[in-house]
């Protein structure tokens, strides 16, 4: 062990000798660069750190996510498009901001499937959502919600208004009514009481269960008032538009709102 | 004719459709999406061909790319070349993609070349075994006059319903391998009572067969099966005899008014504590999910960094056949039917070829992840499971919410039955039973006693009564009452009886209950598809409504027995698509619980 020791000192020694032997400019930009180095990677990990900027468009099969999501990026629903597999996630800039002058900061959009089996992918991409977009077929609304046994919309949204990453995070959600160019589209103020009167009900049911319930990770509301959207702690607006004619200026405002440019 | 190619990315954008550029007639209703939803997202792509309405649909992938070829063509017709085409479009669309690209007008020319090369060595091919060809096209278009008509008739219920579709698939598909089967429509009775007589497990009913056959002194059948085949369809339903002498007494025991165990009252209720529907299960492994979701993103940022400067072998079939196969035999070890293991395995191989392997992954890996993903799908509902939330809105609407439970002999259905309603009148709603088991001794008294314990009203007509019409009366009864929740006990039957399963849609079409219960349980084996296959079938064919109703949900009991042998699972969500509502793991009150579809996965693949 002594001799370890021993050993160690006489090449400290050496070490020091031969730093001393070199031209003390070498040795200083030497430490000038080391230092900028892990100057540099600690200002990265800061600004990586800093809040996400992923938009998430969700809501039920068919409701017209991925027109919108080609809509924002390139300006039209190409050729269009059938149900999703998978998700649809990129990094752009919005078509309508490509004409701006000056830096425009892109923003990440991820499309996820509707599908009821695909539901666990909206899991993934929740956690890191600087804001959810949940889009709602306005001309099939109380079809889809009559459903028993379907997984409608309301249902969709209220899982969603009471995961907990969304709540504890703050994360705002905009309910945008989609294909109000239809002619039997309802209007935004209509789906919003029918999605409160909805809500107010499943939220009832589930409180009226036991104590360990197992999908519910929030309790939405005041409890003994009837469900209002300004009674949830993250910000919750109603808006509409339609994805096929391009009149999507509603979610342009709300991306602009929180992914500052 | 083929009526249109599409190719479209996994994300669901259409890169180029022929009917646009090619300026066709668009299609009759969304076939495609029919596809999608119905088989590829069922983990069935590895089927030959689906069949929709009158059009027929055959496809590929790229994997690597992400891409999907699908062609569609009318079912009447029989086009050789469609496979040839698909594979020959997939190599040269693979070449001019892009993925900043969207539009690919180009591609229109190399398509008419393709399609008129296809069609010519298709007609090739077709001139030079003209002699052999001739009698199987006959044959062909025999077949699918029949079977059209039927498809005519079921597509609408298929559409909506899952059982639909994989009926469609089986008797109306122009898929090669289901081309030797398939026959006009009472052969096809003919060969499925063939295999049920043999692979009976009820050695019960087998020995009543032949006794009944000893009976009306008819020849012994040979082994040819046809003559046994002949005779359930006309027989009707016999009371069992023993020891040939038929009995003429009434065996009906029970006493009206008489309650005889009435020193055995206990309230159940208070002291037999909360059914384990409301327990949490394994909260740990739910966080440790959560954590390895969140950094899993981020390895996979860096690691697809690497792949795409490093890893570039590409997955072929002959690559994945070793992995799939152990694969397979893992899940057949685990319980899993055989048909349902190779499917998925298939499924599996389909989405995994021709993608590029990183090189820090072994095929091993990529493998068991694409499994457990299509796994995870499968198990995953399609519709809402939540019960309680139906009832109240059935509440709302002032009828009982009726639930149904079938099954065949033994499985747990009267048992399972008053599981729910302790877990219903936990939940503060008022139950009520309905005896519609007439037949076998002692069903009425078993459901009287769980409701003496249970302090909730039966509804009862004896023994030797309609099951159909004690039900409607039951429900009648039930919402003069203001009843919340009606539970309907029938008897069990197997799944080949042809009288009792008529009876049986008689019962569900008459009543229409809200949810019809498939009780199933977890030691069953390959026999699971064949039941659930069968029981939706016959309630499809026996409906008197075009929409008809088939199994909604799936309650699996004995669960306790099995220690991790849980494929049995797997294999009744497959066939059925009906998703999972209860899972039975005792023989008392408290033993009900929901299905942890991570647990199962992990089960599976261990």
């Amino acid at each position: 062990m002594e001799e370890w020791i021993q050993q160690a000192q006489v090449w400290a020694g050496q070490a020091e000798s031969w730093v001393r032997q070199q031209p003390p400019e070498q040795i200083y930009v030497a430490a000038a660069v080391v230092a900028i180095t892990i100057l540099v990677l600690i200002a990265a990990s800061c600004l990586k750190s800093s809040k996400p900027n992923t938009i998430v468009l969700s809501g039920l099969n068919g409701s017209g996510k991925t027109t919108l999501f080609y809509q924002l990026r390139d300006g039209s629903s190409h050729q269009g498009t059938v149900t999703s597999m998978e998700e649809n996630s990129d990094t752009f800039v919005l078509h309508s901001e490509q004409e701006r002058k000056g830096k425009v900061k892109p923003v990440h959009v991820v499309d996820v499937p509707g599908h009821a089996r695909l539901k666990t992918k909206l899991d993934e991409f929740l956690p890191r959502a600087a804001g959810v977009i949940f889009v709602v077929d306005a001309q099939d609304f109380c079809r889809a919600c009559k459903q028993l046994q379907t997984l409608s919309s309301c249902r969709y949204l209220y899982d969603i208004l009471t995961k907990a990453t969304v709540v504890k995070k703050r994360v705002p959600v905009l309910i945008f009514c989609n294909k109000t160019d239809k002619v039997t589209a309802h209007s935004k103020e209509f789906i919003r009481k029918q999605l409160e009167k909805e809500i107010n009900k499943l939220r009832e049911s589930r409180n009226a269960l036991s104590s360990a319930d197992i999908s519910d990770e929030v309790k939405l509301g005041v409890p003994g008032e009837a469900f209002n959207f300004s009674q949830c702690q993250n910000k919750v607006t109603v808006s509409e538009g339609a994805g096929l004619t391009g009149n999507v200026s509603a979610i342009e405002e709300f991306i602009r709102e929180y992914v500052k440019a | 004719m083929l009526e249109e190619l599409l190719i479209f990315t996994r994300g669901g954008l259409i890169l180029w459709s022929s009917c646009q550029a090619l300026g066709g007639a668009a299609l009759k209703g969304s076939p495609i999406d029919a596809l999608i939803r119905s088989c590829l997202l069922e983990e069935r792509s590895g089927d030959a061909s689906f069949s929709q309405d009158n059009y027929g649909l055959k496809w590929t992938f790229h994997n690597e790319l992400g891409l999907v070829f699908v062609a569609v063509y009318q079912r009447i017709l029989h086009l050789l070349y469609i496979d040839d085409l698909l594979a020959a479009i997939r190599k040269e669309f693979s070449q001019i993609y892009d993925p900043k690209r969207t539009d690919y007008y180009d591609f229109t020319d190399i398509f008419r070349q393709l399609h008129l090369e296809a069609e010519a060595r298709a007609e090739v091919m077709k001139k030079s075994k003209q002699p052999i060809v001739s009698r199987p096209s006959q044959t062909h278009s025999h077949n699918k006059t029949a079977p059209k008509v039927r498809g005519g008739e079921n597509t609408a219920g298929g559409n909506k319903k899952k059982g639909g579709s994989g009926k469609d698939e089986d008797s109306n598909g122009g898929s090669a391998t289901f081309k030797g089967k398939e026959n006009s429509q009472p052969y096809v009775v003919f060969k499925e009572k063939e295999n049920g007589g043999p692979k009976d497990n009820n050695g019960a009913f087998d020995v009543n067969k032949l006794q009944n056959l000893r009976n009306k002194k008819k020849t012994v059948p040979t082994e040819n099966g046809a003559k046994k085949t002949t005779k359930p369809a006309i027989k009707k339903k016999v009371n069992r005899v023993w020891d040939d002498k038929p009995s003429n007494k009434k065996l009906d025991f029970t006493e009206p008014a008489d309650e005889r165990g009435d020193e055995v009252t206990d309230h159940v209720l208070v002291t037999r504590g909360e059914s384990m529907m409301d327990k949490d299960e394994n909260v740990s492994s739910d966080s440790e999910d959560e954590e390895e979701a969140q950094d899993g993103p981020k390895k996979n940022g860096w690691f697809s960094l690497f792949q795409s400067i490093a890893g570039n072998s590409v997955l072929e079939k002959s690559d994945l056949q070793p992995a799939l196969k152990a694969l397979k035999d893992r899940l057949m070890t685990k319980n899993v039917a055989e048909e349902i293991s190779e499917k998925l395995c298939e499924s599996v191989a389909v989405s995994l070829e021709g993608k590029k392997l990183g090189s820090f992954t072994r095929i091993s890996s990529t493998v068991q992840t694409a499994m457990e993903e299509a796994l995870l799908r499968i198990l995953t509902p399609r519709r809402s499971i939540d019960i309680l939330r139906d009832v109240q809105s059935a509440k709302e609407r002032g009828r009982p919410y009726v639930i149904v439970f079938v099954g065949v002999n033994g499985v747990g259905k009267s048992t399972n039955l008053a599981k729910v309603a302790y877990w219903l009148l936990q939940h503060n709603l008022s139950v009520t039973l309905a005896a519609c088991d007439t037949f076998r001794s002692g069903a009425v008294e078993q459901l009287r006693t769980h409701a003496r314990r249970l302090q909730i009203p039966i509804f009862e007509k004896g023994y030797e009564k309609d099951p159909a019409v004690v039900a409607k009366e039951a429900i009648q009864d039930a919402s003069r009452n203001k009843s919340d929740v009606v539970l309907v006990d029938t008897a069990g039957r197997m799944q080949d009886n042809e009288p009792l399963m008529r009876a049986l849609s008689k019962l569900i079409n008459l009543n229409n209950p809200d949810l019809v219960l498939f009780v199933g349980e977890a030691l069953v084996g390959n026999d699971a598809i064949d039941q659930l296959t069968k029981f939706n079938q016959k309630l499809a064919d026996l409906s008197s409504v075009p929409t008809a109703r088939l199994i909604d949900g799936i309650l699996l009991t004995k669960f306790d027995t099995i220690d991790d042998k849980v494929g049995a699972v797997l294999s009744m969500v497959y066939i059925s698509g009906a998703p999972v509502m209860f899972v039975g793991c005792g023989q008392s009150y408290t033993d009900l619980k929901k299905l942890n579809v991570k647990s199962i996965v992990k089960t599976l693949l261990k």
